[in-house]
């Protein structure tokens, strides 16, 4: 795999037009998890693909310098730990473990345009944590594929 | 061999064409997998969880633990694959140095 394609074409087509836009496309499915198809594990292989788009042009070597692995391994365990949390949380109120309906969203609701129920919250946040999780594994994965194949 | 295992595929092939046309139709309300929980779990997400998306809301509410142990499964699959790949590269490295020395 060569490690970089010099091309500006090619540049200016992934890295200025297409990536931004499947990051902001991921972000929109994340967001719209609730009301539309979508949601974290979608989200996060499509920010992923953008990701390793970055990565195909740019060469592993300068386009994986934007996120560093250590940080995607933080990533990766924080996504699972923001998914504990919101188990976790209505534990802490004095409900199950993943019961929703426990999270307080009264101080929520007071800054929000629209309101939302606990439930919606509480799915708010695991989707989140799926979301980080799920895109950044696939990133390590994708990185130390093509590392190893490099290294020959 | 190949012969044989040719054979094997395409009747496989035909006794599931042939099996596919008792499967209920698309969108079937009377179909078994549309008459126990489905109808249920409808209309709890609009009662009791109010977002309009019925997925979603199986996937991280009525089946929140499903979803957790999923994404346990993929946070361990990386961790594993980082560990494997990490630890063969370092050995082959440690090859390279013990042929240059």
């Amino acid at each position: 795999m060569p490690d970089r394609y010099d091309s500006v074409i090619l540049h200016l087509a992934a890295r200025a037009l297409m990536v931004p836009l499947i990051v902001v496309f991921g972000i929109y499915v994340l967001l719209h998890g609730e009301s539309s198809p979508g949601g974290g594990f979608q989200a996060g292989a499509i920010v992923a693909a953008a990701f390793v788009l970055a990565r195909l042009t740019l060469g592993n070597r300068q386009g994986g310098r934007s996120v560093p692995m250590w940080l995607l391994t933080v990533i990766a365990c924080g996504g699972l730990g923001i998914y504990m949390f919101g188990g976790i949380l209505p534990l802490l109120l004095g409900a199950n473990f993943l019961d929703y309906a426990a999270i307080p969203v009264e101080w929520y609701n007071q800054f929000a345009g629209e309101p939302k129920t606990s439930r919606a919250a509480g799915i708010f946040i695991i989707e989140w944590g799926v979301f980080l999780g799920v895109a950044s594994v696939l990133v390590i994965l994708y990185d130390h594929l093509t590392d190893a194949e490099s290294d020959d | 061999m190949k012969r044989v295992t040719l054979i094997f595929l395409a009747a496989l092939a035909a006794l599931l064409v042939w099996a596919s046309g008792d499967l209920p139709d698309r969108a079937d309300p009377l179909a078994p997998a549309n008459r126990h929980l489905s109808p249920e779990l409808t209309e709890l997400t609009e009662t009791d969880i109010e977002i309009p998306n019925v997925v979603s809301a199986v996937l991280a509410d009525f089946r929140g633990y499903d979803t957790l142990g999923e994404t346990f499964v993929i946070f361990t699959a990386g961790l594993a694959a980082l560990l494997v790949l990490q630890r063969s590269r370092r050995v082959r490295d440690d090859e390279e140095d013990a042929g240059d020395a």
